[in-house]
C-alpha cells in the first residue's frame, strides 16, 4: 500500500512541470492580444465607424457613424443632459456634439457633429445571421485607436419586455384617491412636472380610482412611450404627458437579481426593447452605443445594453435603419 | 489519494491519437492568424450547434433551475451534482421546444460535481456523443450552452464561445462566460462532442469551471445505479433522522389519528388536517405513533412521503417532501 502511494506520488511529482504549463497564457485567451489581432481588418473598419462620445475627460459611450456629414446614433440614456458633449471619430475630436432627436422606446439618440468626409457604417444584407457567427464591437479606446472585443451571436433575436412592466415613476400615498406621495428622480413623471400631493384622475383617457386601475391601463404599454395624464392640484385640473419607464430602470438597485449581483456593472436601461440580437461579448456598460460588425466589417446592428456579465443586447440593423430615418425626420422638423 | 485521477488521466491520454484527423487544425495554432482560421471555428460551431442545442435541457427543481444535456436516446441526462442536489429526487426536464418531462435524479459525485438524471417518460430523445478519449487540450476552441437564468422559449438556450484556459485534476476551465442557470449545462468541442459540464463560475468573468467527462466515465455504473459518492462539497449526503413532518398523532383502530398539525410545517403545507386518520404512510399501516417515529428516524430531509388518509369516510392521498429538522 505504501509502495503504491509512493509510486503515485512520484508520478504526481513528474507531472508538476506539465501541470505548470496547463494554464493558457492570457495573451492567447479569447480577449488576449494574439487572438484580438486576428480581427485587425474588422478593427480597421470599426476605427472609422465607431464614434466615442465624451464629456470632458470622461468617456460616456460609443456611437454609430451613419452619415459622412457627422450624424451619429448612440444610446440616449447615457448622453441625455450632458452639456459639454464631444465626439471622437477615427482620430479627430469634434467639439459641440448635439443631441438633435431621441427615440425613447429604443433608447437611441441622434447626435450631430460638424464634420465632413466621415465614413459611415456599411450595413450587412441582413441581421438574421446564424448563431455562432463571429461578431466584434468596440471594447476600449485610446485617443488614437479603437480596440476589438470579439464574440458570437449567442441566442434568438427577440423582444425584451420592460422589466417589471412600464411605470409612471411615482409612489402613491393616498388611500381613497391616487395621491402622489413621491416622484421618482429622473422619471418621466418628474420631467412632466408632477409633484407630491397631485391626485391622478385619468390616464390615457381612462378614469382611474385605485392602483389596480393604473396597472390595467399601463399593462400593455411599452417603456419609452408617452401617456396623457389628468391630475388635480390645488382644486384645479391639469394635464401632463408622461414618458413611461421600465420599472427596472427606475428602481434598478431594488430589482437586482442574484445574477445581477454576480454581474456587477450593467446598463441602467437594459429592457423594454422591441427586438434585440444577443451576443456573448463581455463588455462594460459604457462600451455600448457603437456598431456590431461581422467578419466583413459590415454592421449587423447597434449595441444597446450590457444586460449582465454574459449577455449584450444589440438593435438589429433593420430596426436601426428605421430608427435612423425617423430621427432624421424628427430633427428636420426641428 | 488525490493523485489517482492524474494517474488515470495520463493513461487515458496515451491511448488517444486515433481521432487526430478529426481535430480542427485551428486548435493547434497558438491563436487564429486571420479570417480563414476564424471562419474554420465559425463554420464548425454553426454546424455543430443545432444538434448540441437540441440535446441541451433545462432542469427545474422546486424554485430553482439549472441545465443538463441528454447523452442517450432513452433520456439519460448529465448535469452537475449541485444542480441535482441528491439521489432519487423528482425533477422536471424541459426540452428545447418547451416540452416538460418527468425525471428522477440518479447518482452523483459530490466531490467533483458530476451527476446523472434519467427522464422517466418513454421516448426517443435527441442526444450528443460524449468525448470518451479525453482528447481535449489546452487552448482548444470550445462552446458552452445553457439555460441562463432559467428556461426562456423566445430566447432559447444561450451559446458562448471560448478556449480551454486551464486543465487540472478534476476540472477544466474555459473562458466561455457562465451565469446562474447555466450550471449543469454542456461544454462542447468544435466537432460537437461533449467534453464537460458547467460547474462553478469564477468571480473572474473569464474563468469558468467544468467537470471533465472522465469524472463521469470512471464512475459511470455507480452514477447510473444511483450511488451518492463522496462527502461533498457539491451535495450533502442525506442525514438519517433529519426529516421533519410536523404533526402529532394518537392510536386509532384504522391507523394513526392526527391530533395536531404544526403551523408552517410540511404536513400543513400538504393539507393534512386535524382529525385525519393516516391509514398508510409510504405503504405501511401504523397503529402506534412509536412506529411512525421509528420510520422517520430512518428517513432524511427532502425524502418523499405518500400519505393515505381517511377524512370523514373519504380517502385522500397526499404526496409531499419532509422538511429539515
Amino acid at each position: 500500500m505504501n509502495a503504491e502511494r509512493i509510486l503515485l506520488f512520484i508520478i504526481g511529482l513528474s507531472c508538476l512541470p506539465l501541470a505548470a504549463q496547463q494554464n493558457l497564457p492570457s495573451n492567447l485567451r479569447k480577449t488576449g492580444a494574439e487572438v484580438v489581432s486576428a480581427f485587425e481588418p474588422q478593427r480597421a473598419a470599426m476605427q472609422k465607424c465607431s464614434a466615442v462620445l465624451v464629456s470632458g475627460r470622461k468617456e460616456l459611450v460609443y456611437g454609430v457613424v451613419v452619415s459622412s456629414d457627422g450624424l451619429i446614433l448612440t444610446k440616449a440614456s447615457e448622453v441625455q443632459g450632458i452639456t459639454d458633449l464631444e465626439a471622437t471619430v477615427d482620430r479627430t475630436r469634434y467639439k459641440d456634439a448635439k443631441v438633435i432627436a431621441i427615440d425613447p422606446v429604443w433608447d437611441v439618440a441622434l447626435v450631430k457633429v460638424d464634420a465632413e468626409g466621415l465614413e459611415p457604417v456599411t450595413y450587412a444584407p441582413t441581421s438574421a445571421v446564424p448563431q455562432g457567427t463571429w461578431v466584434v464591437m468596440n471594447g476600449a479606446t485610446t485617443r488614437r485607436s479603437r480596440r476589438v472585443l470579439a464574440g458570437i451571436i449567442s441566442a434568438n433575436a427577440r423582444e425584451i419586455p420592460a422589466e417589471g412592466g412600464a411605470a409612471l415613476g411615482v409612489a402613491l400615498s393616498g388611500e381613497k384617491k391616487l395621491e402622489i406621495g413621491k416622484v421618482q428622480e429622473g422619471s418621466g413623471a418628474e420631467d412632466a412636472g408632477l409633484k407630491k400631493g397631485d391626485v391622478i384622475i385619468e390616464i390615457a383617457g381612462a378614469k382611474v380610482k385605485k392602483i389596480e386601475d393604473i396597472a390595467e391601463v399601463l399593462k400593455d404599454r411599452k417603456a419609452g412611450t408617452v401617456v396623457k395624464i389628468r391630475y388635480e392640484r390645488d382644486g384645479g385640473e391639469f394635464e401632463a404627458e408622461v414618458r413611461l419607464a421600465a420599472k427596472g430602470e427606475l428602481f434598478g438597485d431594488e430589482m437586482q437579481s442574484r445574477n445581477d449581483v454576480m454581474s456587477g456593472d450593467f446598463s441602467k436601461r437594459r429592457s423594454g426593447f422591441p427586438k434585440v440580437l444577443q451576443t456573448d461579448i463581455i463588455c462594460y456598460s459604457h462600451s455600448v452605443g457603437g456598431p456590431l460588425l461581422d467578419l466583413d466589417g459590415r454592421c449587423l446592428g447597434m449595441n444597446i445594453a450590457r444586460a449582465n456579465r454574459a449577455e449584450t443586447f444589440v438593435i438589429p440593423l433593420e430596426e436601426l435603419k428605421e430608427i435612423d430615418a425617423r430621427l432624421r425626420e424628427t430633427a428636420a422638423k426641428g | 489519494m488525490r493523485l489517482l485521477p492524474t494517474f488515470l488521466a495520463i493513461l487515458v491520454c496515451c491511448a488517444t491519437g486515433a481521432r487526430a484527423d478529426e481535430r480542427p487544425y485551428v486548435n493547434d495554432l497558438p491563436a487564429p492568424e486571420g479570417r480563414k482560421d476564424l471562419e474554420v471555428i465559425q463554420s464548425a460551431l454553426v454546424e455543430a450547434l443545432p444538434q448540441a442545442r437540441e440535446a441541451t435541457v433545462c432542469i427545474e427543481i422546486g424554485e430553482g433551475s439549472g441545465s443538463g444535456v441528454i447523452v442517450s436516446p432513452d433520456g439519460l441526462v448529465l448535469t452537475a451534482a449541485h444542480v441535482s442536489g441528491g439521489v432519487g429526487k423528482e425533477v422536471t426536464v424541459v426540452l428545447e421546444d418547451g416540452k416538460k418531462l418527468k425525471a428522477r435524479t440518479l447518482g452523483l459525485e459530490s466531490e467533483t460535481d458530476a451527476a446523472m438524471i434519467q427522464i422517466e417518460e418513454e421516448g426517443t430523445y435527441p442526444f450528443v456523443e460524449i468525448d470518451r478519449d479525453s482528447s481535449t487540450r489546452l487552448g482548444d476552441w470550445v462552446f458552452s450552452i445553457g439555460h441562463s437564468g432559467g428556461f426562456d422559449k423566445d430566447r432559447g438556450s444561450v451559446v458562448r464561445v471560448g478556449r480551454i484556459v486551464r486543465i487540472a485534476h478534476s476540472t477544466i476551465q474555459s473562458d466561455c462566460s457562465l451565469i446562474g442557470g447555466d450550471s449543469g449545462g454542456p461544454l462542447f468541442d468544435l466537432t460537437g462532442r461533449l467534453i464537460g459540464i458547467h460547474s462553478r463560475v469564477g468571480m473572474a468573468l473569464a474563468e469558468n469551471n467544468h467537470v471533465p467527462m472522465t469524472e463521469y466515465t470512471r464512475n459511470w455504473d455507480a452514477l447510473k445505479n444511483g450511488e451518492f459518492i463522496g462527502e461533498g462539497p457539491f451535495a450533502k449526503k442525506p442525514v438519517k433522522g433529519s426529516g421533519f413532518l410536523g404533526l402529532a398523532t394518537e392510536s386509532h383502530p384504522k391507523g394513526l389519528r392526527v391530533m395536531k398539525v404544526g403551523k408552517k410545517t410540511p404536513a400543513e403545507d400538504a393539507g393534512v388536517k386535524e382529525g385525519d386518520v393516516i391509514t398508510s404512510f409510504n405503504g405501511k399501516n401504523f397503529k402506534d405513533r412509536k412506529e411512525l417515529q421509528d420510520e422517520l428516524k430512518e428517513m432524511a430531509a427532502d425524502d418523499e412521503v405518500v400519505l393515505e388518509i381517511d377524512r370523514g369516510g373519504e380517502t385522500k392521498t397526499l404526496t409531499f417532501h419532509l422538511g429539515e429538522r
